[in-house]
């Protein structure tokens, strides 16, 4: 059993690293080792830090979806891109609804000043958000017939989930009608910020067969009275006070339905696809999050649980498309062109393209639900389209040109086919199995495996040494972290 | 190197049995052969309407006969932001009629659905009302799943969809069936025992080799294939699922491109009346016919048989529109309906109409008393059955649009003596399995509900009369 004192070994740091940001550097690895640096030491160190105010700005959506990979390569933070990437796709909003680049970049904005901060203050402010407003109609939504987009919404994918861990329904139809009310009469201004409208505002008085503003009757244990949302005043007081009864509702266990929900989201995402709620209930014993809602404690004690490090060698979850870009090229040290191409030259689409093809479009999720993680993620499409990227990442080009600078991330003075093969495994972060090692040595010396290799052969090196990164990045255990 | 879970697995050659494969009688190879043979040359398309279709506004009461017509013009609004279809703007079929079985109100197609209209003329296309599931949930995720997984009551705990369990039964792995012209596999396509793909342009599909070292392609090809075959063969779930995936890409990638140019070459007209109708529908089902095409015509490596393709924005809580040639929902049900009818006359002259059958469904209906100007989401819909061996006409009936629940949704029905009993979409699911795809007992791949008859689907009904 270990905790936060426990010494970090190598594949542990590995999994650290590469589950909280975009790949595992080697040398860092053994710089760590070296140290011998403990689990509560490093995450610590990977929670140091001040969200920045970077906003990816640009008048085309894709100018800003591209400016925010680009970002993710560079940042020292990959922690924090990894979150905002989460709360992107937990507050799913596309710009295919929205039209609105500025307005996407200011919620990215808010994602990440929010990242690990405290979470209901979060709903909060993305109740008022003008991309998500318009997202889900908030802005449409009329006290004459409302809507229920949001409402619904924000219970079922943002807070409590559709059922509780007993299979119980969390919310009623009655409780999405009541909480449609509160957000009668939002709308943003020029500047994006959030105004509200008295005038088109569901008050109770002028719609007395609507029913009392009173939500959760028949759950979240708060009686048979139910919660009234007015109890802070009527109006624009009503949208925060809906939050707040959210955040009190207990499932059917008499445990807090939000941190369960999140909580479970968070370990699904950083560690392994659906944890079993003792894990959950534990991180939230351990950080208080069922009273706090506070991420950063919440993944300060996800990180240094033995639970966290089960996978290390092992791992058991799909990389999303965007974490397999940027965490090839951080492996393979290239940054990312002018053009948002990682190559020079005409054969590498902009990164954009790139990711389409693999099913994950940034700031244009596929509905309000997000993405679909895990298998989801692979299809024969989705992969041929990893292998689009990684061809074009790591091919030679002719003329002697070429992005992959493989001097820089091996020794080439390795002679011993298995040997390359495993400094390259090991660079990309795989554990191979004795069967992919042996066709992979055998690829490297057409068949000849116990015939020394010479790296600085030129066709060796940008013919066989390249396509070797690029078998590995292609392969089944590089799709998973 | 440490041990890992992969190699432990591989080398010891441990068989995890049994979760994922279907019930022990579609184990026996002979059986499963027997089974594939009943399929003959038939195909099978599903048109997924993401967003959940107001079936309110797609097939309409045209008159009052039975009083649908009253309660329709109360929950649907005229003037700005109205969504009531007048019957005038109805298309309104006469041969074959196109009459609720239950109160004998005519019954019109939205206006934007002449496409569908006109295949239901030549009688084929199969209405099914009414189409739903105990326990309707309006969340799009959730009902979205439901349809596709075939349990709503949960009762089997399948994490497997409809379609895929019976691909799982009748195909292997190094068989590819199926084909979803998407990003990814349709989730009522998903199992562990057999391929399908995912393509979304024919021509795009080639395998990404570089050309730097010339004559390393195939060494390259040979250790691709080798190091998938083998995650391919490994016994933990996912590394099969991901091996799977890669095998069949790396087959397809060499035996689907080709395709492309094939039909464009031949069948250049036909093509012409798809890029006509210009939207995703119409380009997918292009996709498929192209496929189809290659299978008729014994193009090695090609054997798809099933085929999935969705089209989104049904989500229509805000300006929906009516019968207006620039509303929303009519631009939807003018794409869908033209796509097809284009697609049929494709079939129709490859001589594979009769042998085609698309099914059409949606997550929900939408509210049946609308908002300011669309509508939020409902519980039955209506879906299709199209194809030239399809009994044309209208089966399941409107759904009792003048007797809501609590949340203004219309109820779901299994009582015999109620004549607005709903249709259960396992009723749909298993009368396609016996009588296009050859399957005696669709109860083996579709959970039968126990508890009260009258609101639970307790007896399944898998002769509904259109195949």
């Amino acid at each position: 059993m270990g905790d936060e004192n426990s010494v970090l070994t190598r594949s542990e740091a590995r999994h650290l690293l590469r589950r909280t940001g975009f790949g595992a550097d080697p040398r860092q690895l053994d710089h760590l080792v070296l140290r011998g640096s403990t689990r509560g030491e490093v995450v610590d160190n990977l929670l140091d830090f001040d969200p920045k105010k970077f906003k990816p700005r640009g008048k085309q959506i894709e100018d800003v979806h591209n400016k925010w990979v680009k970002y993710m390569v560079r940042t020292k933070y990959q922690l924090q891109e990894k979150l905002v990437l989460f709360w992107h796709d937990h507050f799913a909003t596309g710009n295919a609804k929205v039209n609105n680049a500025e307005l996407m970049t200011n919620q990215n904005l808010l994602f990440r000043l929010n990242c690990k901060g405290n979470f209901k203050d979060l709903v909060k402010a993305v109740n008022k958000d003008a991309a998500m407003m318009e997202y889900l109609d908030t802005v449409r939504n009329s006290k004459n017939q409302p809507n229920e987009n949001y409402a619904r919404e924000v219970e079922e994918l943002f807070t409590l989930g559709v059922k509780d861990s007993a299979g119980n329904a969390n919310y009623t139809q009655a409780d999405i009608v009541q909480i449609a009310r509160a957000f009668t009469g939002w709308d943003y201004d020029d500047d994006g910020l959030a105004t509200f409208d008295s005038g088109r505002h569901d008050y109770a008085n002028k719609y007395p067969a609507r029913g009392p503003k009173v939500i959760y009757t028949t759950v979240g244990q708060f009686g048979s009275g139910g919660r009234s949302f007015t109890v802070n005043g009527e109006g624009e007081p009503e949208i925060d006070t809906v939050i707040d009864i959210i955040f009190d509702h207990r499932d059917t266990n008499s445990h807090n339905t939000v941190a369960r929900h999140i909580g479970g989201k968070l370990i699904s995402y950083f560690a392994f696809p659906s944890p079993p709620l003792s894990l959950t209930d534990a991180v939230i014993a351990d950080s208080g999050f069922d009273t706090s809602f506070d991420i950063n404690s919440f993944l300060r004690a996800l990180f240094v649980r033995d639970e966290f490090y089960a996978n290390a060698d092992d791992p058991v979850s799909v990389k999303w498309p965007v974490d397999y870009v940027v965490s090839t090229l951080n492996l393979l040290r290239m940054k990312l062109k002018s053009k948002y191409q990682y190559v020079d030259g005409g054969d590498g689409a902009a990164i954009r393209d790139q990711l389409l093809n693999m099913g994950q479009v940034l700031l244009d999720p596929p509905s309000v639900f997000g993405w679909d993680w895990e298998t989801a993620w692979i299809s024969s499409a989705t992969l041929l389209a990893r292998c689009s990227f990684t061809r074009d990442a790591t091919a030679a080009r002719a003329g002697g040109g070429t992005s992959l600078r493989p001097e820089k991330l091996i020794d080439l003075t390795l002679t011993d086919p298995g040997d390359v093969v495993d400094a390259v495994a090991d660079r990309l972060g795989v554990n191979l199995t004795a069967t992919e090692r042996s066709i992979l040595i055998n690829y490297l010396t057409d068949n000849h495996p116990n015939t020394p290799v010479d790296l600085n052969d030129p066709d060796t090196r940008d013919g066989k040494l390249h396509g070797l990164f690029g078998l590995i990045l292609q392969s089944p255990a590089y799709q998973l972290h | 190197m440490a041990i890992t879970r992969r190699q432990f697995i591989t080398r010891t050659g441990v068989a995890a049995a049994g979760s994922f494969l279907g019930s022990g009688l579609f184990r026996n190879p002979l059986l499963r052969q027997a089974l594939a043979d009943t399929i003959g040359d038939r195909y099978f398309v599903v048109l997924f309407l993401d967003g959940g279709n107001d079936g309110l506004n797609t097939i309409t009461p045209a008159d009052n006969v039975g009083g649908l017509r009253t309660a329709y013009n109360a929950a649907r609004n005229t003037g700005s932001g109205g969504l009531q279809l007048a019957p005038g703007s109805l298309l309104v079929p006469t041969s074959p009629a196109m009459k609720d079985p239950n109160t004998g109100a005519q019954l019109g197609f939205h206006p934007g659905l002449q496409g569908l209209k006109n295949l239901y003329d030549q009688g084929q296309v199969a209405v099914i009302q009414g189409c739903g599931y105990p326990n309707y949930n309006t969340s799009h995720e959730v009902s979205r799943s439901i349809w596709q997984v075939a349990d709503p009551l949960g009762a089997a705990g399948y994490g497997t969809g409809w379609m895929g369990r019976y691909l799982a039964a009748n195909y292997t792995g190094s068989q590819i069936p199926g084909v979803c012209v998407r990003g990814e596999v349709a989730r009522e396509f998903v199992q562990y025992t057999t391929s399908v793909l995912a393509i979304e342009q024919l021509k795009d599909f080639g395998f990404p080799y570089d050309d730097f070292l010339s004559g390393d392609e195939q060494a390259k090809r040979d250790a691709f294939s080798a190091i998938y075959g083998q995650a391919k063969a490994a016994t933990d779930p996912l590394f099969k699922y991901v091996g799977d995936s890669g095998s069949a890409m790396l087959t397809a990638s060499e035996s689907y491109p080709p395709l492309h140019n094939d039909y464009h070459k031949d069948r250049k007209s036909f093509e012409d009346a798809y890029n006509a109708v210009g939207r995703s529908t119409a380009r997918d089902l292009l996709e498929i016919a192209k496929v189809i095409y290659g299978v008729k015509r014994g193009v090695p490596n090609v054997n798809a048989r099933f085929f999935e393709i969705s089209n989104g924005g049904y989500d229509t809580h805000s300006d929906q529109g009516g019968a207006e040639t620039d509303g929303q929902q009519y631009g939807l049900h003018k794409e869908v309906g033209d796509s097809l009818q284009v697609f049929f006359n494709d079939l129709q002259d490859m001589g594979v109409a009769s042998k085609t059958c698309v099914m059409v469904w949606s997550e929900f209906s939408r509210r049946i008393e609308q908002n300011d100007n669309g509508t939020d989401h409902g519980s039955q819909g209506p879906m299709f059955v199209i194809g030239g061996a399809v009994h044309g006409g209208v089966y399941g009936n409107h759904p009792n649009i003048a007797d809501l629940d609590g949340d203004g949704n219309t109820k779901y029905s299994q009582d015999t003596a109620n004549g607005f009993r709903s249709t259960d979409l396992r009723d749909v699911y298993g009368t396609i399995l016996k009588h296009w795809l050859g399957m005696t007992n669709p109860s083996a791949v579709l959970p039968v509900d126990g508890g009260d008859p009258k609101t639970r689907w307790t007896a399944p009904s898998y002769d509904m009369g259109f195949l």
